[in-house]
């Protein structure tokens, strides 16, 4: 499956970087996510709840960034597993410099997701995924825009 | 004998106990003390499971045990070969690859069981299932049967070179030369995909082992309790005698509930007799479609043979045939379409060759049809294909080839799915063809209707397809016919049954003989303790093979009455009558005994019973025909559809069935329609999606698409009857037969709806929307 998209944050791309790089921040903007811990400078590890149409569950997980060029792009590999199902993805995030101070970001990624989550889900993921995604990055920006204030 | 019973509308004994919720299924067996099981299942299609975990769940309370595949130790071992192996055919390849009871070291399928929990109900069973803690090591999953034979191709089995699971090749005539002398040679390339048999009853199993008695009683949703009783004997180390298995009322089988031996049938009776308690297993619906098989996917690579005239000179078909992870049930389908894939066609000169693949996908066995619709849908889209090219009306080209009424028997010189000759013993297909042709108006549709509703703007089309089904396959079925001391019959057999209406079709073979109301007759079936030798039901064989069996066992019987009558009345046989539950004397009605005193007399307290008699109006018998009988039959439908939304309104559908004998019409009918239910579930609704990695993405009846009342057309059911010389009755079968020609007549009525657009169906099922890419593009 297929996760693509692009954000226009209000703020430079060396702030965005910064945020995107800061586990405190990520746990603020994914909705459901209990808890984020640092494991090394690349390596997150963390637990996020989510619903999924008639299910809900926690899914115990992996983050680690790669091929980082700082503010500009990263490499993601995410790894999840719960009672639901598991996913598996990797994306990439590119981030270019806009007019007035402005950053758009680009993402694009392939998932893998598997159990009750594939099975009965599936129909569901899509826009749960995209609602998350958006939700997120619209956080991630309010938090940008209240640190610039 | 002039038939009273036999052939006549007569409402099902069974339904009053269905209908008011009496009939007993396996869920309604609840026993003291029972246990109940539930199962965790792989997540991935394909992965080495490195560590299993059971210690949380094994704690958590009410939980009584947790069994995994290193638990069972000696005890684990895979399930029987189902079919035995093909016979030695020049060249075959046969691996047999069985599924096992539990997982121990590599998943090939998503929903493959790992563990087994068994607690106090369900619920716990199920939350501490989920306390199991498992690591998987994810492996490439094999899911495109073409790229799983190429030579880089990860490995489903590892112990074998590729993932090819069998290879045969059959051959008629000779084909190459055909090829040479014909005017047109047409070649195509047609995927068909799987889908779900979707029973209303999902699976289950209960078992109870009682250590006194020593004693296994298991009831079963299982189409074949003998096999099972005999494999669990085996399995277990006990006698068969001290194995019962019923199979009650059951809730449609479709042919998963076949002898799949299953790892819940192999595991609940084993943990039964293990933990000395009775244990319950019955699937849930997303089970259903991860543990259940399926069937129907296929790619072939056709080439058909004419002459300018529409003559087919041969038939080229080489294809492969998905089998998912394990191949238990051997090569009864792909055999099965090769043995339909020249339809009712009188074809020369035949070649075929078709390779089994495993995949990481869920196990395939037959769902009704069992690789006949498979093998109708390439030759009928062939023959419209033929049609188009060559200028010639579609139901033309197939009566200019249709196999005549004198060519009977008719020897195909292959073999069928039973390593049986491929012979179609009798028939008249060109009747057949035109009683459908007739009812549904093909001539004025074509000439006169569908021009003018085009005029008005309508998209209606037309398809018309006629469809063999072979039917009645051996080895052999047998039954037990008893007149009891009330004038009643009980008559036992070996099959199961899943909803064919057996307490009446087979009531009424033996009411014919035996002179009582069909209601006075008990039909007991799949339970091995009322008769334990036996096949099961499958393979449109019930009402052929049981049916003549018990035709066999009423016949002995009727005579037996009259022997005991004939000295009793004191009246040489010839003189009696029996009629109305009793035996006359013909021309002094008042001078009779009734059936229930002579039952009395044949089975006396007192005197002698004469040497070389046997007690009792009791009669068994046993048929196995040599080869299977086939039935013929034509489907019409008439569609209309929206060019814009590809949605799909059926506004006629007509049936012309030859299954022989008709043992009861309302009862034939009501197979027709169930399976052309089916069919046009094949055609347009039901699809199992499965993505890359092998997840099964539609697996809940919110994403696969069952048809539904709505869109559901009357179906007008038309009978010819040619009877099979095979077995006494004249049956042939019919349960497979209303699924069989569904998508190949759905195909031909749209292509027929949108003739002024290019495209060409060659793939099943389709959806709206795929449709709609096919006409765009």
């Amino acid at each position: 499956m297929k996760i693509e998209g692009e954000y226009t944050f209000d703020g430079p791309r060396e702030a965005v970087w910064k945020l995107v790089r800061d586990p405190e921040v990520l746990m603020k903007c994914l909705p459901g996510t209990q808890t984020v811990n640092q494991v090394s400078d690349t390596e997150f590890t963390g637990e996020i709840t989510v619903r999924i149409g008639p299910f809900s569950g926690a899914f115990a997980g992996r983050v680690i960034v790669s091929d980082e060029v700082p503010p500009q792009s990263c490499t993601l590999t995410v790894e999840g597993t719960g009672k639901i199902g598991f996913l598996k993805g990797v994306g990439s995030i590119a981030m270019t410099e806009l007019e007035d101070q402005k950053t758009l970001m680009k993402y694009t990624g392939e998932a893998q997701i598997g159990g009750k989550v594939a099975s009965v889900g599936q129909r569901l993921f899509d826009s749960v995924s995209k609602s998350m995604v958006k939700q997120g990055l619209d956080t991630l920006n309010e938090i940008l825009k209240s640190n610039n204030a | 004998m002039e038939k009273k019973l036999i052939g006549k509308r007569i409402p099902r004994n069974e339904d009053p106990r269905l209908l008011t919720g009496q009939a007993q299924f396996v869920d309604d067996v609840n026993l003291p003390g029972m246990l109940h099981a539930a199962f965790l299942r792989s997540e991935y299609a394909h992965a080495r499971l490195v560590s299993l975990d059971v210690s949380k769940a094994r704690q958590h309370p009410g939980v009584v045990a947790v069994y995994t595949a290193e638990d069972m130790g000696k005890d684990w071992f895979p399930g029987p070969p189902l079919v035995s192996p093909p016979p030695t055919v020049e060249d075959v390849v046969f691996h047999s690859r069985r599924q096992v009871p539990l997982v121990k070291d590599k998943i090939r399928h998503a929903g493959e069981a790992v563990a087994v929990v068994i607690a106090e109900n369900r619920y716990i069973a199920e939350d501490a299932a989920e306390l199991i803690e498992v690591e998987y090591e994810s492996l490439p999953v094999i899911m495109n049967i073409e790229k799983a034979l190429e030579a880089d191709s990860p490995l489903v089995h590892d112990d074998l070179d590729s993932n090819l699971a069998a290879q045969l090749s059959q051959k008629k005539g000779d084909y190459e030369a055909a090829l040479k002398e014909a005017d047109v040679v047409i070649r195509r390339r047609i995927v068909i995909e799987r889908g779900a048999a979707a029973a209303m009853e999902n699976r289950g199993v209960i078992a109870q082992w009682d250590a006194k008695g020593e004693a296994l009683t298991v009831w079963d949703t299982t189409q074949a309790p003998i096999p099972i009783r005999n494999g669990l004997a085996a399995r277990l180390g006990l006698s068969e005698s001290q194995v019962r298995v019923i199979a009650p009322y059951i809730g449609g089988g479709f042919g998963p509930k076949i002898m799949m031996f299953y790892p819940e049938e192999m595991l609940i009776p084993w943990l039964a007799m293990k933990l000395n308690r009775p244990i319950k297993w019955i699937e849930d619906r997303r089970e259903n479609f991860y543990a259940t098989t399926q069937e129907r996917g296929q790619v072939h690579d056709v080439e058909i043979a004419l002459t300018r005239d529409g003559k087919v000179l041969g038939l080229k078909d080489n294809f492969l045939h998905d089998t998912g992870a394990y191949d238990p049930y051997g090569l009864t389908i792909p055999i099965n379409t090769q043995c339909h894939v020249m339809g009712g066609y009188d074809i020369k000169n035949f070649t075929s060759e078709f390779k089994v693949v495993f995949t990481n996908k869920i196990i395939v066995t037959p769902v009704r049809g069992a690789g006949r619709p498979q093998g109708i849908f390439i030759i009928e889209r062939m023959m419209d294909f033929a049609a188009k090219e060559l200028g010639i009306d579609p139901v033309e080209i197939r009566k200019r080839n249709l196999i005549q009424p004198n060519a009977f028997p008719y020897e195909h010189g292959i073999i069928d799915q039973a390593f049986a000759p491929l012979i179609l013993d009798s028939g008249n297909y060109p009747a057949v063809l035109q009683k459908t042709l007739d009812a549904i108006g093909y001539e004025k549709f074509i000439k006169e209707e569908q021009p003018r509703l085009r005029k008005e703007g309508k998209y209606v089309g037309i398809g018309v397809v006629p469809f063999i089904e072979t039917t009645g396959i051996g080895p052999y079925e047998g039954a037990r016919v008893t007149v009891e001391a009330s004038g009643k019959v009980n008559v036992a057999t070996g099959i199961g049954t899943q909803g064919q209406g057996h307490f009446t079709s087979f009531a009424q073979i033996v009411a014919e003989q035996i002179g009582v109301k069909v209601t006075d007759v008990r039909i007991v079936t799949g339970d091995t303790s009322e008769f334990h030798w036996g096949t099961g039901t499958f393979a449109s064989r019930g009402a052929v093979v049981a049916g003549s069996a018990i035709h066999a066992a009423s016949s002995m019987v009727r005579k037996k009455i009259f022997t005991l009558a004939s000295k009793i009345l004191e009246t040489p046989e010839e003189e009696l009558e029996l009629e109305d539950g009793a035996v006359r004397v013909a021309d002094m009605p008042q001078r009779f005994i009734s059936l229930g005193e002579l039952a009395l007399l044949a089975n006396p307290l007192r005197g002698a019973v004469e040497p070389g008699t046997e007690p009792g109006l009791e009669s068994t018998a046993y048929y196995g025909p040599r080869y299977g009988p086939t039935a013929f039959g034509a489907h019409a439908m008439i569609l209309e559809l929206d060019p814009d939304t590809m949605m799909v309104k059926v506004r006629r559908y007509v049936v012309t069935e030859d299954c022989g004998t008709v043992l009861n019409p309302l009862i034939l009918e009501g197979q027709v329609h169930g399976g052309v239910s089916m069919g046009l579930g094949n055609s347009y609704y039901e699809q199992l999606h499965y993505d890359e990695n092998g997840q099964l993405l539609n697996a809940s009846f919110a994403d696969y698409l069952l048809v539904g009342a709505t869109e559901m057309p009357n179906i007008e059911v038309h009978h010819v009857e040619t009877l099979s010389p095979l077995n006494e009755l004249g049956v042939k079968g019919a349960g497979e037969a209303g699924a069989i020609p569904v998508p190949a007549v759905f195909a031909q009525a749209v292509e027929n709806a949108l003739s002024d657009r290019e495209f060409e169906i060659n793939e099943m099922p389709l959806s709206p929307n795929r449709l709609f890419e096919l006409v765009k593009s």
